[in-house]
């Protein structure tokens, strides 16, 4: 295929075009297996194979995929005749920044691709599970495996190559019952990165019976709960909602795309401007952010971005005040000419596509808070006067601009004077994101720091879900309003 | 796609699973999509997708297995193989505890009265020729053009081994949204359209519009809300996103069975919403790409979900019926086509909200940003205005208010906080380009006016 790749590139640039990449999938398998209340309601396989061809022609991307691969050069064709088309309304022509043309290779680390285990395993798997949720208080209980296994075949007309293999695995329990006033409550588990792997080597009954009871037990103390107040307290985030709070007012208002208005008519904005690089406060002294596309074991890890460019670890946000940018190669350079003076030295490395058929955008890598100094769960409970536990993302509502937020929380406890009190139900919390990262008061060391993963990350027209990281402490932020 | 050499590609897959002793599902769906993406006053995107699925779901006695690949229909290995796997699978399913009913389509279908031939071959030149008319004269320097223009053809074919009748239904849609903003005060304003039919275009309609909002935010005073109760007016965008919201919570029998719905079987019958609210599916409707006969083939009919507030049952779907032993309604199809039918308020566009306004001030929130569900079965939504709110006061000027953020209960809005429903219609386009296509669009009334709804969070700033 690699010949046949390059003849149509080298076909593309003749007729004119400025740049030109293909995108070929082999495969991109995927599985996904859900029993709810002992019924397995979804056992199911997917394979999608095709290519996609970008083109920069006329200083405008044209686009065009195909799953029948009888049609490589109509498909080529559309992809330049669409460049040549959006060239007609051209405000900026596009210019990509310098990379360095590089051929290679990155799999993802797994012993056992989901995709090749037996079948059987898995279905026991969500037996065992199932039957372990299943206990009283419960009145729904779902296991599920979610799975991907795909081959990425990049070309472009700089000469690089590469070929990426892409393992995914998202296994999650939950566990739904009803409260005295007959409002559902939930709980669930989606495992943190476990180990060195993204293979079913995690899926070992000894570790989940134990999170499957957890839950179960959280569930129950949630049921019979009183309901949270309403009122102003600091909160103090556990990584399994401090991740959230991260990827919605962190990762998506620093994707440069959205900053320089690239998805405002469906995603949004971002209150973000050029001029807040190097200057912005964006949190308190405490806050260190980075986005680490090197990171092992993450689904924000995948060696090569889909402009050819190789991952990288660099720092976002440095003692609270504003540095650096989700980036790709397109933005970058127009960024640096709208502001301009040089911001951003080289693209971040962060342009990925969801499939063959989706063009690369700005995408959050692992988009993760450095560990703090303020000690394990307990030390920052213990120096909290009035605050609240908060765990488990329930609900997400986010500002178009990404600067004000609501969230709703799964399983909640009082904290008063330093001490653990009553756990609540159908907590919640909003507030406005600059103020809300100014009030930062305390970040768990590495004792609290896990990677969580988002599976399902929603951006672009037309629309993409992708797969990445966040690798999270404990935080507490003072005076938020909480309530429902 | 050729329809009829598609159906017999399918009829040969059919036989093979059936020498195969297989007992199975097939369906295609096929979807010709062209998006042109538009940011900075440019075209930032210009996509063709030219896609084919095919899914085999095979059954056997309490249980099911599915596999879907996409290929070209010429491609016969990877289709054989996709119904050896299904088949393969079913021995790694585990058994339901209930018999999964396996579709029998009792008679041949095609419903191709969505399918417009002109907006299925739009050009680029036209597309561009209609957002230039839309935008005329309204970007400068400051204001910049956003938007998408997605149009495409669907094509979906099912049928099963147990006949040999298919269904198939093919439709054309296309979803335009056009906003402008302001670099320097980050405002957004927008205009939005669906369309069946290359004639439903309307661009000079969408600049009518866009035009309005951009004057009002450019000349009127902007504000920050202040915490509290107000008497909104909601747009069609923000309407059928509570409608789509009240559709999932509250009609769905399977939800209801996970505790997921605001709705409890002895709610049958009872009053439950606002007298002023019907909400109907209407399975004859082209304008919300309604797909006549479901899955199984079964023609579906016209029917109330609530009238005039009453909740009069639940739709079951084939598997939700079969896993709770009740009676499948024949809506194993993508989308329900709702309708939610008009009120008396002669009031139906922006320009008459001024005068209505005397009898107190009215908050226009067109758009809804990014609802979540906080509690399901309180019907509990959070979302953020959004693209061109005004505030129009008693005293007869408008103000341009920030955005704000309203968490409330769909039972309220649609029941005791409902004031009036305009007297005519729009179509709105809830399609989603995530997965597939399929175009899918609720009817709503023009505006919909809401007494006592809460202003939680008050941006500070645009
Ligand atoms: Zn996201």
């Amino acid at each position: 295929m690699a010949y046949q790749w390059k003849e149509q590139l080298d076909r593309l640039m003749k007729a004119g075009a400025a740049y030109a990449d293909v995108r070929h999938y082999p495969k991109d398998d995927s599985l996904f297996m859900v029993m709810l209340n002992g019924n397995m309601l979804s056992f199911e396989q997917g394979r999608e194979s095709g290519f996609g061809v970008r083109v920069l022609a006329d200083g405008a991307w044209g686009f065009a995929a195909s799953s029948n691969m009888a049609d490589i050069t109509g498909t080529f064709d559309k992809a330049l005749s669409n460049a040549r088309a959006a060239a007609k309304r051209l405000t900026r022509p596009i210019r990509l920044a310098d990379k360095e043309v590089l051929s290679g290779s990155f799999t993802s680390p797994a012993d056992l691709d989901t995709l090749s285990v037996q079948r059987d395993f898995q279905a026991d798997f969500l037996q065992k599970m199932d039957k372990a949720l299943a206990q009283k208080g419960v009145s729904q209980r779902i296991s599920y495996i979610s799975a991907q296994s795909k081959t990425i075949e990049y070309y472009d007309t700089e000469g690089a190559k590469i070929v990426k293999h892409i393992r995914e695995l998202f296994p999650a329990i939950m566990v739904r019952g009803k409260d005295a006033d007959g409002e559902a409550q939930e709980r669930k588990y989606s495992p943190p990165r476990l180990g060195k792997t993204r293979g079913y080597e995690i899926m070992k009954e000894e570790h989940w019976l134990p999170e499957a009871e957890r839950i179960v037990r959280e569930l129950n103390q949630t049921l019979t709960a009183p309901r949270c107040p309403h009122d102003v307290r600091s909160v103090i985030l556990m990584p399994d909602q401090m991740f959230l709070q991260v990827h919605e007012t962190i990762g998506h208002p620093l994707e440069l795309d959205r900053i320089l208005g690239y998805e405002l008519s469906y995603a949004g904005g971002s209150f973000v401007r050029l001029s807040d690089f190097g200057s912005l406060q964006y949190g308190s002294k405490k806050l260190n952010v980075r986005a680490d596309a090197l990171l092992e074991n993450s689904p924000g890890s995948f060696g090569y971005d889909d402009d050819g460019v190789k991952a990288q670890n660099y720092m976002l946000i440095k003692d609270g005040v504003l540095v650096n940018a989700i980036t790709s190669r397109q933005m970058v350079t127009e960024a640096n000419e709208r502001a301009g003076k040089q911001i951003f030295t080289s693209s971040g490395g962060t342009a990925r596509a969801t499939a063959f058929y989706r063009t690369p955008l700005e995408r959050m890598t692992n988009i993760s808070v450095d560990p703090g100094t303020d000690g394990t769960l307990q030390d920052i409970i213990a120096s909290t006067e009035k605050g609240i536990v908060l765990s488990g993302d329930k609900s997400w509502s986010i500002g178009s601009n990404r600067e004000q937020f609501h969230f709703a929380n799964d399983y909640a406890y009082l904290v008063e004077d330093g001490q653990v009190k009553e756990v609540v139900r159908n907590a919640a919390y909003s507030g406005d994101t600059l103020p809300f990262y100014n009030s930062l008061s305390a970040v768990g060391d590495e004792s609290t720091w896990q990677v969580q993963y988002v599976p399902n990350c929603g951006k672009g027209m037309p629309s993409q879900v992708m797969q990445l990281g966040h690798g999270v402490p404990v935080c507490r932020f003072d005076n938020v309003k909480v309530g429902e | 796609m050729q329809i009829k050499q598609a159906v017999e590609q399918l009829k040969a897959l059919r036989a093979y699973a059936i020498s195969k002793n297989v007992r199975a599902t097939l369906s295609l769906h096929r979807e010709d999509s062209h998006l042109v993406r538009l940011a900075n006053s440019g075209v930032s995107l210009n996509t063709s997708e030219a896609l084919t699925r095919v899914s085999v779901t095979a059954y056997a006695d309490k249980k099911t297995a599915g596999v879907q690949v996409m290929c070209d229909l010429a491609d016969k290995e990877t289709l054989l193989e996709a119904v050896d796997k299904a088949s393969e699978m079913l021995q790694y399913a585990s058994p339901l505890n209930y018999s999964p009913t396996f579709p029998v389509i009792d008679e041949s279908s095609e419903d191709r009265a969505g399918y417009d031939e002109g907006l299925a071959h739009i050009s680029n030149e036209d597309i561009l020729a209609y957002i230039n008319t839309a935008a005329e004269g309204l970007e400068n320097e400051d204001i910049k053009l956003s938007g998408n223009f997605s149009v495409g053809s669907t094509l979906s074919i099912n049928l099963s081994t147990a006949t040999e009748h298919t269904v198939v239904w093919q439709a054309t849609d296309a979803q335009i949204t056009l906003v402008l903003s302001s670099l320097q005060d980050k405002w957004e304003i927008n205009a939005e359209q669906s369309a069946a039919r290359l004639s439903d275009l309307d661009p000079k309609a969408m600049r009518k519009r866009l035009s309005f909002l951009r004057d009002k935010y450019l000349t009127c005073e902007a504000q920050q809300l202040p915490l509290g109760p107000c008497r909104v007016v909601f747009g069609a965008a923000a309407t059928a996103e509570y409608l789509s919201l009240l559709c999932y919570l509250g009609v769905d029998g399977g939800m209801m069975k996970r505790d997921n719905s605001i709705n409890l079987k002895e709610d049958i019958g009872k009053q439950r919403l606002s007298e002023k609210v019907s909400l109907i599916e209407d399975p004859a409707c082209l304008d919300t790409f309604a797909i006549p006969a479901d899955n199984h083939g079964r023609r579906r009919k016209k029917k109330a979900w609530y009238d005039k507030g009453v909740f009069t049952g639940f739709i079951w779907t084939q598997d939700a019926a079969d896993e709770h032993g009740e009676t499948a309604t024949g809506h194993d199809v993508a989308h329900l086509s709702y309708s939610l039918l008009p009120g008396d308020q002669k009031v139906n566009e922006l320009e008459e909200l001024s005068a209505l306004a005397k009898e107190g001030d009215l908050l226009y929130v067109p758009y809804l940003h990014y609802t979540g569900v906080v509690n399901a079965t309180e019907g509990l939504i959070t979302g953020t205005s959004r693209f061109g709110a005004l505030m129009f006061k008693q005293d007869g000027s408008i103000v341009v208010p920030y955005n704000v953020r309203f968490t409330e209960k769909l039972g309220d809005l649609f029941g005791e906080k409902l004031r009036w429903l305009s007297s005519e219609t729009t179509v709105y386009n809830t399609s989603s380009t995530y997965d597939a296509r399929n175009p899918e669009a609720l009817a709503v009334p023009k505006l919909m006016c809401c007494d006592d709804v809460k202003v939680e969070i008050s941006n500070k700033s645009y």
